[in-house]
């Protein structure tokens, strides 16, 4: 027995009808018992991640953390999962190591009797590895990133048959199978645990998208600060944490990397839940362990399309104005539920109810992190203003002139707004949110400004202010605000993490 | 010279402006209590409901000015805050501040309503701010509350 369950813990449900079945014709790698050691594609960008110390370090402590869950789960542990497993990786957690460890070495058991699982698990965590990598790189301009990125996406995807797929997938689908939210029930604390990781390595690319050095590390202060006290310990997510809601730049560049590793995320739950199954044998573990790894892998999936909108698991419809993010447990084509914030348009400002930028100009649109999570929005003044009335520290991103250059703005626990940039200027001349995009902007200074301005006779009389000024500002309620309604048929959870 | 003296007279008029302005700016989206976590009742033509605490630039919204209150007290309990809260006038709220550890209302008239144990599916309407105890009374009698008007401090020590 794998998952006997502590006497504290809350019993999993068995499900009556029978576990569903294996696929017919599975690939022959899906039974590969072999260890096979995967490493990065070459690059002189790799590991500098250690740019930034305290991500690199925080990110060698969810290896750890991982595996440690792991190996309990697979060795008749699970009993101390909640109580001394927790603690041991909690105190990792605070403490983390310098260098990433070898998983291998720390949940062998799990390794030999997984072993494909966690080859797949590992290539995806490749992936993720690199692309933070480049991203932390300080010579690379961001044109040469972004290419940089999407060769590593080609090595990821061409390499092995490991690849997960890039397809957005129906999450509801994939969180309603018999086994279902059996972890999360079971083991809540190891589980915000795991969801606090993946908020992590989804949190940490618009942290540093087209971010210079300095920016991305005053950025990580911020993260890592609400990372520690509070992501990693948040019971009460009604899901877990998507790669669109929290980097929504990246995920809007890259929407095929969101969607892979929001599904490789998908397959850390679904393994969590049939090891913590009550009433499965081994053997079925091992099995509904295959067909879950199928069920996201890119093999399953050729020929596909995003946004086709085939039934169950081939599902492939995403949400508007987020092609780097399936459907969801709470959503329809264009409204979603997000705790802390409750229905949203995906599509529209947060702050305005006016639409985002699409298409070639999505990345003109600002963004307010707070509160965990990241909220597109339309201009400067809805991005200060919407730090304004959100609680605690808030970082602002407001694309400037030209895709490599991003304004960072801070606001600490009192709305005080700090930034490194000192030469930038604004535009303010309040009127109707209809055109919030044209009367509120951003510039890198004066003469980026006027370069920008000097064919649009619009601009001519414009009121330049400083960041000094702007940041004193604050402005009306805006007119064409609407809040956004619950999707037909569907209902808020009764208090955030109920399902 | 002449550019950085207009820059800061305007950055001094911007911060009077921005201090004289009423504080029942309530903000833009509609969202949940961040205390109680029930979404906040949004005001009426004829009624003010949002209540606005303002701590430095932030300026979060709560359900009622208990909510409010309890927040201030541990959220906030360094530094000076101010809650605007709705009272019998639309428009006219009643501006609660602690500044320097010492809490005041304005106007000095103002009175509380705040029916125990307060249930917060509903506290918007059994916890409010009233500028007069007359005007409180007849809101008590008009609602049918278990409740008589009470003053700042005895809803600054209810609030927890």
């Amino acid at each position: 027995m794998v998952a006997g369950g502590s006497a504290l813990a809350q019993s999993a449900p068995v499900p009556e009808a029978p576990w569903p079945a294996l696929p017919p014709n599975l690939p022959s790698w899906l039974d590969n018992k072999k260890t096979n050691h995967l490493f990065r594609k070459r690059g002189d960008y790799n590991y500098d991640v250690y740019k930034i110390p305290a991500l690199a370090r925080d990110l060698n402590a969810v290896t750890v953390g991982h595996a440690l869950a792991y190996e309990d789960l697979v060795t008749g542990k699970e009993s101390r999962l909640e109580t001394q497993t927790y603690n041991r990786i909690n105190t990792v957690l605070k403490n983390p190591p310098k260098f990433m460890p070898d998983e291998a070495l720390i949940s062998p058991t799990f390794g030999r009797k997984y072993g494909v699982l966690e080859q797949v698990f590992d290539w995806t965590h490749i992936l993720h590895d690199q692309t933070i990598d480049v991203l932390a790189n300080t010579r690379m301009s961001n044109a040469l990133k972004d290419a940089e990125i999407e060769k590593l996406w080609r090595f990821y995807s061409e390499s092995v048959p490991y690849a997960i797929t890039s397809l957005p997938m129906n999450m509801d689908m994939l969180d309603s199978q018999p086994y279902s939210k059996a972890f999360r029930k079971k083991y809540p604390k190891t589980n915000g645990l795991f969801w606090g990781y993946h908020w992590l390595q989804g949190a940490m690319y618009d942290g540093l998208y087209s971010l210079t050095p300095a920016q991305q590390k005053a950025s990580y202060e911020v993260m890592g600060r609400r990372y520690h006290a509070t992501e990693l310990y948040k019971t009460d997510r009604s899901f877990m944490p998507m790669f669109s809601e929290l980097s929504p730049r990246f995920a809007l560049r890259f929407p095929h990397i969101a969607n892979a590793f929001d599904n490789l995320h998908m397959l850390h739950d679904m393994v969590n839940d049939i090891l913590a199954t009550d009433g499965m044998s081994e053997a079925e573990k091992e099995r509904q362990i295959k067909r879950a790894i199928w069920l996201v892998s890119a093999q399953a999936h050729q020929g596909e399309k995003p946004g086709e909108n085939n039934s169950g698991e081939h599902d492939h419809r995403h949400l508007d104005g987020m092609p780097g993010m399936g459907m969801m447990p709470r959503s329809d084509s264009g409204t979603m539920w997000m705790d802390g914030m409750g229905w949203m348009r995906t599509a529209e400002c947060h702050h305005c109810s006016m639409p985002l930028a699409k298409g070639e100009n999505a990345w003109r649109s600002p963004q307010v992190w707070a509160a965990g999570t990241t909220m597109r929005v339309r201009c400067a003044l809805c991005a200060r203003d919407m730090s304004a009335e959100t609680k605690g520290e808030a970082i602002l991103r407001i694309p400037l002139e030209s895709t490599d250059k991003t304004l960072v703005i801070f606001a600490d626990d009192m709305g005080q707004l700090t930034t490194l940039d000192k030469d930038v200027v604004f535009i303010e001349e309040p009127a109707s949110h209809v055109k919030c995009h044209e009367w509120s902007k951003a510039f890198s200074n004066r003469a980026a400004f006027e370069a920008w301005a000097k064919d649009k006779p619009e601009y001519k009389d414009a009121k330049l202010i400083s960041f000094d000024e702007w940041k004193e500002l604050y402005g009306d309620k805006p007119d064409t605000y609407e809040k956004p309604e619950a999707p037909a048929g569907m209902s808020a959870p009764e208090k955030e993490g109920e399902e | 010279m002449k550019t950085l003296s207009r820059r800061a007279f305007m950055a001094a008029a911007l911060a009077l402006t921005l201090n004289l302005l009423p504080l029942n700016i309530a903000a833009a989206h509609e969202t949940d209590c961040p205390y109680c976590k029930q979404p906040v009742t949004q005001d009426t033509p004829t009624q003010d409901n949002e209540v606005v605490l303002k701590y430095g630039r932030k300026r979060i919204e709560y359900k009622c000015v208990y909510c409010a209150l309890a927040e201030a007290k541990t959220e906030y309990a360094n530094g000076d805050i101010s809650i605007a809260a709705p009272s019998e006038k639309k428009g006219e709220p009643v501006i609660v501040k602690r500044t320097g550890g010492n809490w005041s209302a304005t106007p000095s008239t103002a009175v509380f309503v705040a029916q125990t144990p307060i249930k917060h599916r509903s506290c918007q309407v059994t916890a409010r701010a009233f500028r007069t105890k007359g005007a409180a009374d007849s809101y008590i009698k008009a609602n049918n509350l278990k409740s008589q008007p009470i003053s700042l401090s005895q809803l600054v020590s209810l609030a927890k």
